[in-house]
């Protein structure tokens, strides 16, 4: 277990520098002068040669890119271009916005995920079961940015129950402002994560292992939520890590449509105007966020598992 | 001084020369100024937002959108408009604008000010003007420093052209000093005082702070003080209990940044906003009724939209087809569809309001499809095809298909290139651009308008590539010019100038409709934009 968790997180650092990298080359290669875009129209000769010298643009991109692994090794992600402020301070100060939004999504779409699909597979082919079939499809289905625009007219401004934009203040103030946005994200996934519990779990229903509990006379619901279930969530633990990367970049657009703080709108801002600092900062973050969960998934998998283990 | 038409405010101490003073008068013509603060001149000038000052009642929040986050407490370093609304409130400038519909300014922290000649101006500051924490009282040597770092090569500030010929300021006693001019800058009345960079710092706190402010202001001196910054959620002002002029009405303001629109709407409709501006696609719907008892309010924009044709390049080289082009664009189709009817034509690059202003343009805005074909005609083009970049915004996409199906009609072909917006804003180093739909921004002084479009510009921002010597000179000359009426004249022959030269349709000036919930007094710029030290309650 120790040399496989050596080598998967040996795996995920190589990740990180490769997406590092190729997010590197490849804002550089969009179009538009970043010094002009930053600075503005009013911009004086001097002061664009200035910020040139300081972004080490005048160098060539090689050697920028061994600028910025340097810092990078420093701790140094290096410093906003408007406010001066450092990428580490900004990047990590809108991180817990975005981690608390999807940690909910997470939360509350794979709980109530399991339990229909659990309940759906207990109950095979009846119409309990073809009902959640059906509520399951329709969220997989419904585009988050609609799922998003029609609770916030329908719960923020008709019946008013909840905030329509900001993060509010305090625990609870934070909590009630999540409930939204985390609604919007999570939901594709209640119906994504209920239809693959409910298929793991008929597979795992007609086990041998489990035949053997009904022989024995283990309760039904003790068979389920003892053994069944256990083993049937495996792949929600798999597809939850990648997961986590889709939700970031639902982010994007529930920060912005929820106007919220968060790494999703940091970074459209900062792409936006050619923030170079901020977007590798940000790029940075999200992308070992990404390369993490997946790790972890997959360490609790081999943990869980001993099969996965051995067939690394 | 600004510059605007008619509009007039009555002064209660002249000094000097016994007359008016006009607000549309010239920086010169405007010789002392004085102002008594609580006298009945100043309460017969009240504009929009002052009856509600005197209301102020504790515990009041207003809550306002931004469309962006502030980036800076330092003026000198301020990325416009977003970072204004919050330098605007909690440090002082010698003069304000004046909320209202018309452009004109107001005296701030100046007691008294008054053009001595075409390069000195007096000042006087009030003697109840306090920095916080510590920092003493607003002298001016403060004035002399906030000034003077602007345009110090060292301070790099991206504000520094908005000074113009600012040269110095020369300290005459603790609250009195002249600002120097090299040369006569009429602009000084309109952007340099009442905007970004007349933004008053203390001298004491900067250099205490390493000459360069952050995030966080060194000192505050205004109406509000910044309580605090949660970066990309909210900026909250609270009332300075230091503060001895007019009471502000509202306790504290909480500034939101919201990048859409439509969310802001949504905020809006829900309670969670008093006050923010709408997208021109609502207007129509917020017309027949605004939720919870607001209003709609619609002012006029200085932007300016124009289709520009790029005269290096070998397509567009001939003026026949240019003109062609001119007269087959249907502008009211544009507004209609693009703007939802909510926007006016528009004449130049010179927004109704402002000295240059043109009535009525060479090419009238409805298009003059026979006269565009027989343009064409003459022209001896045939199998014209074209490309037009635009911003990927709906509003520019749509007014590109407008002019593509409208161009298509006298035998032009015309791609459209949909952008990024950092694309898009480097098109100066796109030798290829044939014909671009830009948009940009003003600040109350047609020299910002006209700056954009001389030779120099070329290739920069100028992506028409209009060379023109005339233009040129008019707009060096009409930045010294000190009366507004030749000032005009010389503005409104160089948007001839440009009409002319065949490389312009101008379209629109846009709009800025906002909606406010009924318990307040919103104190605007004629051009929609907030001065929230002055916004009141209803």
């Amino acid at each position: 277990m120790f040399i496989y968790t050596v080598k998967r997180f040996a795996l995920a650092g190589l990740i990180l520098i490769v997406a590092v990298t190729a997010m590197f080359l490849m804002i550089r290669a969009v179009p538009g002068d970043p010094v002009s875009i930053m600075l503005g129209p009013r911009a004086t000769p001097e002061l664009k040669a200035s910020l040139i010298a300081q972004m080490a643009l005048d160098q060539p991109i090689w050697k920028q890119l061994l600028i910025y692994y340097g810092g990078l090794l420093r701790g140094d992600l290096g410093i906003d271009v408007f406010s001066g402020r450092s990428v580490v301070e900004i990047v990590f100060q809108q991180l817990p916005y975005t981690l608390e939004m999807i940690t909910l999504s997470v939360l509350w779409s794979a709980a109530l995920g399991i339990a229909l699909g659990a309940y759906a597979a207990a109950h095979p082919n009846t119409m309990i079961d073809r009902i959640a079939a059906a509520v399951s499809v329709s969220f997989v289905a419904a585009p988050a940015f609609v799922v998003a625009l029609l609770a916030l007219l329908i719960f923020a401004v008709q019946l008013q129950w909840f905030p329509a934009i900001g993060a509010g203040e305090g625990f609870w103030g934070r909590l009630n402002h999540l409930v939204l946005p985390s609604f919007a994200i999570g939901l594709s996934w209640v119906g994504y994560i209920a239809r693959l519990v409910r298929a793991s779990m008929l597979e795992v229903l007609g086990e041998g292992h489990i035949r053997t509990a009904r022989a024995f006379g283990l309760s039904e619901r003790r068979i389920i939520m003892s053994y069944a279930l256990r083993i049937a969530i495996l792949p929600v633990v798999t597809v939850i890590g990648v997961g986590m990367g889709f939700l970031l970049s639902s982010a994007v657009f529930t920060e912005i449509v929820f106007a919220r703080p968060g790494i999703g709108k940091l970074v459209i801002d900062s792409i936006t105007t050619r923030n170079y600092p901020v977007v590798m900062g940000t790029v940075l973050v999200s992308t070992g966020l990404f390369v993490l969960s997946t790790a972890i998934a997959d360490l609790l998998n081999a943990l869980l598992d001993p099969r996965a283990r051995s067939a690394k | 001084m600004v510059p605007d038409h008619g509009a007039r405010i009555s002064v209660n101490h002249i000094k000097g020369e016994d007359y008016e003073t006009r607000m549309d008068q010239s920086p010169h013509g405007a010789a002392q100024l004085s102002d008594d603060r609580d006298g009945p001149g100043r309460t017969a000038a009240m504009p929009m937002g002052f009856g509600g000052q005197a209301m102020a009642a504790e515990g009041s929040t207003l809550r306002v959108r931004s469309y962006g986050d502030m980036s800076t407490m330092d003026p000198a370093h301020s990325n416009g408009v977003f970072d204004e609304e919050i330098h605007a409130s909690v440090y002082n400038k010698l003069i304000q604008y004046k909320p209202g519909s018309e452009w004109g300014w107001q005296l701030d922290a100046a007691s008294m000010i008054e053009q001595a000649d075409p390069t000195h101006i007096k000042f006087a500051l009030r003697d109840d003007i306090g920095f916080t924490n510590g920092h003493g009282a607003m002298t001016a040597e403060d004035v002399k420093f906030s000034f003077e770092r602007i345009i110090a090569d060292e301070t790099e500030s991206p504000n520094k052209p908005d000074m113009g010929s600012f040269s110095h300021v020369e300290v005459t006693g603790e609250r009195e000093g002249t600002i120097v001019l090299n040369e006569p800058f009429a602009p000084l009345w309109s952007i340099a005082l009442p905007y970004i960079t007349g933004n008053i710092v203390s001298k004491a706190a900067t250099e205490a702070a390493g000459g360069r402010i952050g995030t966080d202001p060194a000192a505050e001196s205004g109406p509000y003080l910044r309580a605090s910054w949660s970066p990309k959620e909210k900026t909250v002002l609270t009332r300075n209990p230091d503060w001895k002029g007019d009471a502000p009405a509202w306790d504290n303001i909480e500034i939101l940044p919201i990048d859409d629109e439509n969310t802001a709407e949504i905020a809006f409709e829900a309670g969670e906003l008093d006050f923010t501006r709408v997208s021109l696609g609502s207007v129509e719907h917020y017309r027949a009724g605004v939720p919870n008892g607001g209003t709609l309010v619609e002012n006029p924009s200085l932007f300016y939209v124009w289709l520009g044709m790029n005269l290096d390049h070998p397509k567009l080289q001939n003026p026949k087809l240019r003109q062609a082009i001119q007269h087959a664009i249907d502008v009211p189709s544009i507004l209609e569809a693009a703007y939802f009817g909510a926007v006016e034509p528009s004449t130049g690059i010179i927004a109704p309001g402002l000295a240059g202003h043109r009535q009525a343009g060479k090419v009238a805005p409805a298009a003059d499809f026979a006269r565009a074909a027989e343009l064409m005609a003459e022209s001896g083009e045939t199998n014209v095809s074209l490309t037009l970049d635009v911003l990927n915004k709906t509003t520019f996409t749509t007014t590109a298909q407008i002019i593509q199906a409208t161009l298509a009609g006298i035998g032009i072909t015309v791609e459209i290139n949909v952008l990024e917006s950092g694309a898009f804003w480097d098109s100066g180093n796109n030798e290829n651009l044939q014909l671009v739909l830009n948009r940009f921004s003003m600040t109350p002084d047609p020299t910002y308008a006209t700056a954009w479009f001389t030779t120099e510009q070329a290739g920069i921002w100028n992506w028409e590539n209009f060379r023109n010597a005339e233009f040129d000179q008019l707009h060096a000359d009409a930045a010294r010019e000190t009366d507004l009426a030749k000032r005009a004249e010389m503005y409104i022959r160089a948007q001839d100038l440009m009409e002319e030269s065949g490389a312009y349709r101008f379209i629109t000036h846009e709009a800025t409709p906002v909606v406010h919930s009924s318990g307040i007094i919103p104190a605007l710029r004629p051009d929609g934009l907030t001065l929230l030290r002055y916004f009141g309650k209803s």
